[in-house]
């Protein structure tokens, strides 16, 4: 056996049930994705006239009635496409370190190397090419049942099913990975290590979706309120313009009392008794909405897959520096 | 052998929490060469110690050298040199003999895999069985096994008897006196067992409570040390403790022509045993170190 199969060969058997549970989750769900992707090719296939979703269509209401049947079960397979990369990833991560440290085998494995760094790199190097092959395969094939289930649209500039499928998966993963074996390093106990990742990767996920709704925001297109927007374009919100200029978010208005708001966005703080319409002269400001067309998908999609995959490195980095201080014990 | 130190200790102080001492101002040489047995009672600062050459733990206060490097500072040159048993040493269940050999070459350079399959072999260990089936005497020489296959100048193995049958643990002795004896090693093994050391051991320190009480050849130990029945009142009194029988014996301290059984003034006195040396010493030292300052 080779160094690199014989190198393959310890880090499965090493994490064997973890990249047992990881690769039988995958095949599950790549199978259960593709057989509803094919389902949803195969009654588009067979309705041409109605890809267009043109509810109302008399000759395309058995398709559409058959298609919105099968496209809810495809969407809890892009669901948990959207999943898999947290789970994997704090599955695989979790235990790297951790479990070393709960049963004890820290202490020979990190005397044995010639230093710990090269030891965490190893098992590290494992579990991001495990994960990296498995994410891929579910970010390709999540592509093919979101163009399944959208039809009409053009995926590849389009911000439907977003985080749901492409590339992001595959970032999201490294970064939850990173996240567990970091947190396993700290807590040294696998169980707990899980629960607590858990807990800190609804922490770092939701600020990087903060972060990038505040970066993704300077650049949006502001629209008048109840516009109808192209589908795929990505709403990022609503911010209110008030009568002098100034631009505030809706938190501004929730501070407000007794604001009143007509269909085109405008918006006024009181009633008029006598008509018990709006008060135009009490006119506070004009809703308009916030969005990213959905040509920037490939940017933002990169972008944020950017920042996974930074984080990731730099929880990385963390993790190396608690590994080198640590004791091999809980 | 030569007499340059291998692992040494400056004023080696170690405090867990914020009052105990675990260590307490260790000043220590391991010559190059031959066994050297730590011994001390439960909670003696024996595995702490061995800890902190290993680069596990930082000293509070002084200084440790492995082969003249601070493992602290540089852990992976100190580490070159050393090869480890932890205290009941831990395999990975999911692997065999041989996946434990495979994964010891892996991660480090120069690894003897030849040498230490040798070992087990020698000892009818299975290379093929699983690390989890192995008996608790087996799985401490896979151990000692791993450290030996590192070819390193010395063997640190922190209790590695404490958990083994009296076949066992002389079995794990006879290996590590042999690899030291055949290739120049040196080991320092800790124990609170004298008895499981006596045959092992060129040298030997006694640890008190963070304190070395004796350091000493064993030859020389025994040599300078004997016991008496009635030791009150002399002058080279090292301490007094309980025989088997349940009388008091103390031991004393002579120089090295005057130790064979003789009378002399003051009462009867015999050659001291290795564990009575031991256990005389322990006994001058029951006061706990509260402080290392």
């Amino acid at each position: 056996m080779t160094a690199v199969g014989r190198w393959l060969n310890l880090s499965y058997r090493l994490q064997r049930w973890e990249v047992l549970a990881a690769v039988t989750g995958t095949i599950l769900l790549l199978g259960v994705s593709l057989w509803w992707s094919r389902e949803l090719h195969t009654l588009t296939d067979a309705y041409p006239r109605c890809r267009g979703l043109a509810v109302g269509a008399a000759e395309c209401e058995p398709f559409y009635l058959q298609f919105q049947g099968i496209a809810k079960w495809g969407q809890l397979a892009l669901h948990a496409s959207w999943a898999a990369p947290f789970g994997m990833g704090l599955v695989l991560g979790v235990p790297l370190v951790s479990r070393e440290i709960e049963h004890g085998t820290a202490a020979m494995a990190w005397t044995l190397s010639s230093s710990r760094e090269q030891w965490l790199g190893t098992r590290v190097a494992f579990a991001v090419l495990l994960l990296i092959v498995l994410l891929a395969g579910i970010a390709a094939v999540s592509e093919l049942l979101a163009s399944a289930l959208s039809p009409a649209q053009q995926l590849a500039s389009d911000f439907t099913w977003y985080g749901q499928r492409g590339p992001l998966i595959v970032a999201r993963g490294l970064a939850a990975l990173a996240l567990g074996a970091g947190v396993g390093a700290v807590i040294g106990r696998a169980l707990p290590g899980l629960l607590l990742a858990g807990f800190a990767s609804a922490l770092l996920f939701t600020a990087i979706s903060l972060g990038m709704d505040r970066w993704n925001g300077s650049e949006a297109v502001a629209l008048p309120y109840g516009v109808e927007t192209e589908p795929g374009v990505l709403q990022l919100g609503r911010q209110v313009v008030l009568s002098n200029g100034d631009v505030v978010g809706d938190a501004y208005l929730a501070s407000l009392e007794n604001i009143l708001i007509d269909g085109d966005g405008s918006v006024y703080a009181r009633f008029d008794p006598a008509t018990g319409l709006p008060d135009r002269s009490s006119l506070v400001g004009r809703y308009r909405q916030l969005v990213l067309p959905g040509a920037s998908y490939p940017e933002i999609i990169a972008r944020e897959s950017a920042v996974a995959v930074g984080s990731a490195l730099l929880l990385l980095v963390g993790t190396i520096g608690i590994v080198r201080r640590r004791r091999p014990s809980p | 052998m030569s007499a340059e130190p291998i692992l040494t200790t400056r004023d080696l102080a170690k405090r867990y929490g914020r009052r105990t001492w675990a260590l307490a101002g260790i000043d220590l040489d391991v010559p190059e060469g031959g066994v050297t047995a730590l011994v001390g009672p439960n909670a003696a600062g024996k595995s702490t110690l061995i800890k902190t050459w290993v680069g596990f733990e930082r000293p509070t206060r002084g200084r440790v050298t492995v082969a003249g490097i601070d493992p602290w500072k540089d852990r992976s040159a100190a580490l070159a040199h050393l090869g480890y048993v932890a205290q009941s040493p831990s395999l990975y269940d999911a692997l065999t003999v041989d996946e434990h050999l495979d994964l010891a070459s892996q991660l480090r350079p120069g690894f003897d895999r030849a040498y230490a399959r040798q070992r087990l072999d020698e000892l009818g260990i299975p290379a093929g069985q699983s690390a989890k089936s192995l008996s608790g005497g087996q799985q401490a020489q896979v151990a000692l096994a791993l450290a030996l296959g590192t070819r390193a100048e010395v063997l640190l193995l922190d209790e590695p008897l404490a958990s083994l049958d009296p076949l066992a643990r002389r079995e794990f002795l006879h290996v590590v006196t042999d690899a030291v004896r055949s290739g120049g090693q040196t080991a320092l093994l800790s124990s609170h067992i004298v008895t499981d050391v006596e045959q092992a051991c060129d040298r030997l320190v006694v640890l008190g409570v963070g304190r070395v009480l004796l350091d000493d050849t064993v030859a020389h130990a025994l040599a300078t040390h004997a016991i008496s029945a009635d030791g009150s009142g002399r002058s080279d009194r090292v301490g007094e403790f309980a025989d088997p029988a349940g009388s008091r014996v103390t031991l004393v301290q002579q120089a090295a022509e005057s130790t064979a059984e003789s009378r002399v003034e003051g009462g009867t006195l015999r050659p001291a045993t290795l564990e009575e040396v031991v256990l005389g010493y322990l006994a001058s030292s029951r006061a706990p170190a509260a402080s290392a300052a």
